[in-house]
């Protein structure tokens, strides 16, 4: 609980308009696109980096958490103000302050919609690739502190291999900037790569210079059915071996094929047991030439069938079906637990095989789809959260699922981040020593645990 | 909607956040107890009896268009606006209704006698002097801030209700159809120039017409919570179209339609069916049901359409009005930025959350003159009303005419 004084203080640094305490209000911030909820304390709306760090040394001096929090749809609780304090709302700082054409940069602010990054760029013949899920509702600032990625990553690289420069309020309520608008920098550590994906435990971001290209002229896309799993993801690896990185590598498994098709009947085949989506993009005369290329790379892989989308309606129907996917799961159970592991591109079928093996040890409806380029699967366990005794099973076949991925030479999360729902397993992967390693660092730029406590550590050392 | 089925479908939302997207209120403030999945999680916390319907719940339940956006948009198939409205009927249950708005409900939306008796006040007020003496000699810039805002909003009233003004029964030779023509308050009240374009597109086509004496559709008193109120305002138009003896019943109010379209669920039966059944909007009845004949004269405009919500989403007409403006001749037609954004009017949302209501519209406006249109076109008074005023606002030269006086214009 915070004391009146604090919330008075708080009030004096952002006005009283932009602080929110009734319960009805805290309520919306409790929560993010995760099924779990915590009350915070107080919600300050700041406007400004000056605001933000006298927030900070407010919570300093009188120690109560800060938790970060852009448009609250996370997927892995980094958000959560799981030990209560202040939620600091960053959507008030929505400014694109520059889009230097010159030097292909854009400065933003961390509560600018990455969607409208991109509409702005775009209009001037630049890009910013990546392209989360929740690009439309997600901040960019979010994008960063996750490290975001998405489907375009296999050929352009995730949020990281964007971000040229960062302005950051310390714990303390210091302000540093590291980076900038210079493509080369070797001066000291390597800051920018530990803020980013930091997950609001070390710093909060309040400036973000990001790097664009050019825009691509055109894009190419096709669908490929296959039979067997294991065909398609040699497709995957001769595609790639061969020269050509598409955009996108999108997979589909059976049993998401069959829900999709129920759902909306798009006329999928019921018995392939995997779809490939795949997109080209690139100087126009240069596609049909790579379209082919792949399809006949595909058929030599044994795919049943391909099919290239000639019109913008072809192309718009082939995504249709793979953005209906989330609203297709749902259909069998309402709460839909979303994992984001990613192991070495040729393993794929073997960790298919495997979760499908422990989806029916604990009698669990599971679904997979997710971006075969780059090994990064979304198995999503469809559950119901008023189950008590379901969701103990879900609990335990993620533990499972995270142990295959690891032992198969993968990661907990290729997108998500650790926030609070996979800090349990954080150990699995980074073992004793990489573990002590983190959280020394922790400890070090934040002794006194102000910021976004709960996260990436607990389970174990109470981070 | 019973307690069972709101808890199913408040335990469907994953909580994306998807809702932001669209959500007019949230692209203005941001603020996460204005979007859907705020709503959804106060609500289900209420009938966990974890929430109580205090004064900052109810405030937050009446921060919501109505626009269906986010019900559209929803991956798992939410009806939002019919939940906010469910907890809206509970409000107004447990708390009652506010003291104006009840009067309103019972007293003048019943009686067409006493709101022709309203609107003939507010008529005198504007046509006497007194309105340009209140606002020249700045009396109504003692009123507070708010309220002297909200008298700009009252539009130029009709001196004579538009029903009053034109016969109940209009017959061209060879009638194909006998048309039912539900007028809505404001056409009756407000823009009778709007009923006379109806009338005139309706006269050159074989049609027969019949308007007859008809109450308020209802959905003011819905959206407040006050179903009762909605119920027995439908009986009664229910009632008066079946006399009638109608094919079809059509009118030139997007809201009102979609009302209308609703008696048949609303209050089950067979003559609420029926009664739904036959209501199209305008510009379904010229473009779909009949085929549309423009005249010869050319009307030579850049014009852009705005999808009124309950025209596009509430009764899913897009393409229509589109296909109408597009034949008439000497028309320039250019699609405006999300044409199908909220306004901001959202029927008296504009007076009781007025600076929000300017926010958003000032959205919708920048997205019109980018479009460089001359003319707004657009089927519903009420977006009419507030799209005009945004852009006297503003002082944006750009006309808003309702799509049927567009097509009046070529005869």
């Amino acid at each position: 609980m915070l004391s009146t004084t604090v919330i008075k203080e708080i009030i004096k640094v952002v006005g009283k308009e932009n602080v929110l305490t009734t319960k009805e209000e805290l309520l919306c911030y409790a929560y993010d696109s995760t099924p779990r909820a915590f009350l915070p304390d107080l919600v300050a709306r700041p406007c400004c980096t000056a605001q933000i760090q006298k927030i900070a040394k407010l919570a300093n001096e009188h120690l109560f958490p800060l938790v970060p929090r852009g448009a609250g749809t996370g997927l892995s609780g980094g958000s959560l103000p799981v030990d209560g304090g202040v939620v600091v709302d960053l959507t008030r700082m929505n400014n694109i302050l520059e889009i230097d054409e010159e030097n292909l940069v854009a400065v933003v602010e961390p509560g600018v919609i990455t969607f409208q990054i991109q509409e702005e760029v775009e209009k001037r013949g630049l890009f910013y690739p990546p392209d989360p899920a929740s690009l439309k509702t997600s901040t960019i600032g979010g994008n960063v502190a996750e490290c975001a990625g998405g489907p375009r990553a296999l050929k352009y690289g995730v949020t990281r291999d964007y971000v040229l420069g960062l302005e950051v309020v310390t714990p303390d309520g210091e302000v540093i900037t590291t980076g900038g608008k210079t493509v080369k920098s070797v001066t000291g550590y390597d800051l920018l790569r530990l803020y980013t994906g930091s997950e609001g435990t070390l710093g909060i971001i309040t400036k973000i210079y990001l790097r664009l290209i050019p825009k691509p002229e055109a894009k190419k896309t096709m669908m490929v059915v296959y039979d067997k799993l294991d065909d398609a993801a040699q497709s995957v690896s001769r595609i790639i071996r061969g020269g050509i990185i598409p955009v996108t590598l999108e997979m589909m498994d059976d049993r998401t094929i069959r829900c999709v098709e129920n759902h909306k009947q798009m006329g999928l085949p019921l018995d392939a047991e995997a779809i490939l989506i795949i997109e080209v993009d690139g100087p126009q005369i240069l596609l049909d030439c790579q379209a082919h290329e792949i399809a006949k790379l595909c058929q030599d892989c044994g795919a049943r069938e391909i099919k290239i989308a000639e019109t913008e309606e072809e192309r718009e129907s082939i995504w249709a079906a793979r953005r209906s996917v989330s609203a297709a799961v749902v259909q069998i159970k309402p709460t839909k637990i979303s994992e984001d592991i990613s192991v070495p591109r040729m393993a794929i079928p073997r960790m298919v095989r495997r979760l499908k093996e422990i989806a029916s040890r604990y009698n669990l409806e599971l679904v997979i789809f997710g971006h075969a380029g780059d090994g990064n699967l979304h198995p999503n366990i469809l559950c119901d959260q008023t189950d008590a005794e379901e969701m103990q099973r879900v609990e335990k076949a993620i533990g499972e699922l995270f142990k295959a991925a690891v032992e198969l030479g993968g990661t907990l999360s290729g997108e998500h981040g650790i926030g609070m729902m996979k800090a349990p397993y954080l150990k699995v992967e980074t073992g004793e020593a990489g573990f002590e390693v983190m959280r020394r660092i922790k400890e070090a730029l934040d002794p006194n645990n102000i910021l976004n406590p709960g996260k990436i550590f607990r389970g174990d050392s109470n981070g | 909607m019973d307690n069972k089925t709101i808890k199913e479908y408040l335990n469907r939302c994953s909580k994306c956040g998807g809702c932001q997207a669209v959500c007019p209120l949230y692209g203005e403030t941001h603020s996460e107890p204005l979007v859907a999945r705020g709503k959804l999680f106060l609500m289900k916390n209420y009938l966990d009896g974890n929430l109580e319907l205090s004064p900052k719940m109810m405030e937050l339940m009446s921060l919501c268009l109505l626009c269906k956006a986010c019900t559209v948009q929803c991956p798992n198939r939410i009806p939002v606006d019919e939940l906010v409205l469910s907890i809206r009927r509970e409000i107004a249950h447990q708390k009652g209704i506010p003291f104006v708005k009840k009067n309103v409900f019972h007293h003048l939306l019943q009686n067409n006698g006493r709101l022709t008796l309203a609107a003939k006040f507010a008529y005198l007020y504007q046509q006497s002097g007194l309105q340009w003496l209140m606002r020249k000699t700045n009396i109504l810039g003692l009123l507070p801030g708010e309220l002297a805002r909200k008298e700009k909003l009252l539009p130029r009233m009709n001196r004579v209700p538009f029903r009053a003004q034109v016969p109940m029964t209009l017959s061209s030779s060879k009638p194909r159809l006998r048309v039912g023509y539900y007028t809505g308050c404001l056409t009756n009240y407000v823009f009778a120039e709007t009923g006379h374009a109806v009338l005139k597109v309706l006269k050159n086509h074989p049609l027969e017409v019949v308007i007859p004496e008809q109450w308020c559709c209802g959905l003011p008193a819905l959206t407040s919570g006050d179903e009762e109120s909605a119920v027995l305002l439908a009986r009664r138009n229910i009632e008066v179209f079946k006399k009638a003896g109608v094919d079809i019943i059509i009118t030139d109010c997007a809201s009102c339609g979609s009302m209308l379209r609703q008696y048949g669920d609303l209050i089950g039966g067979r003559d609420a069916r029926i009664f739904s059944q036959k209501v199209v909007d305008f510009s379904q009845l010229m473009g779909d049901v009949i085929d549309f004949k423009p005249g010869d004269k050319e009307v030579s405009s850049v014009v852009t359409y705005h999808d009124p919500c309950h025209l596009r989403r509430g009764q899913g007409v897009i393409e229509a009005p589109r296909r109408l403006i597009m034949s008439v001749p000497g028309i320039t037609f250019r699609e405006m930025k999300d044409p199908d954004r909220c306004c901001g009017a959202a029927g008296s949302f504009n007076l009781t959350h007025c600076e929000l209501a300017n926010r958003i519209g000032h959205r919708k406006t920048r997205n019109i003159v980018d479009s460089g249109a001359q003319t707004v076109i657009t089927g519903c008074p009420s977006c009419i009303m507030q799209i005009r005023h945004q852009l006297e606002l503003q002082e944006i030269p750009v006309q808003v005419m309702h799509l049927a006086e567009l097509l009046s214009k070529t005869y």
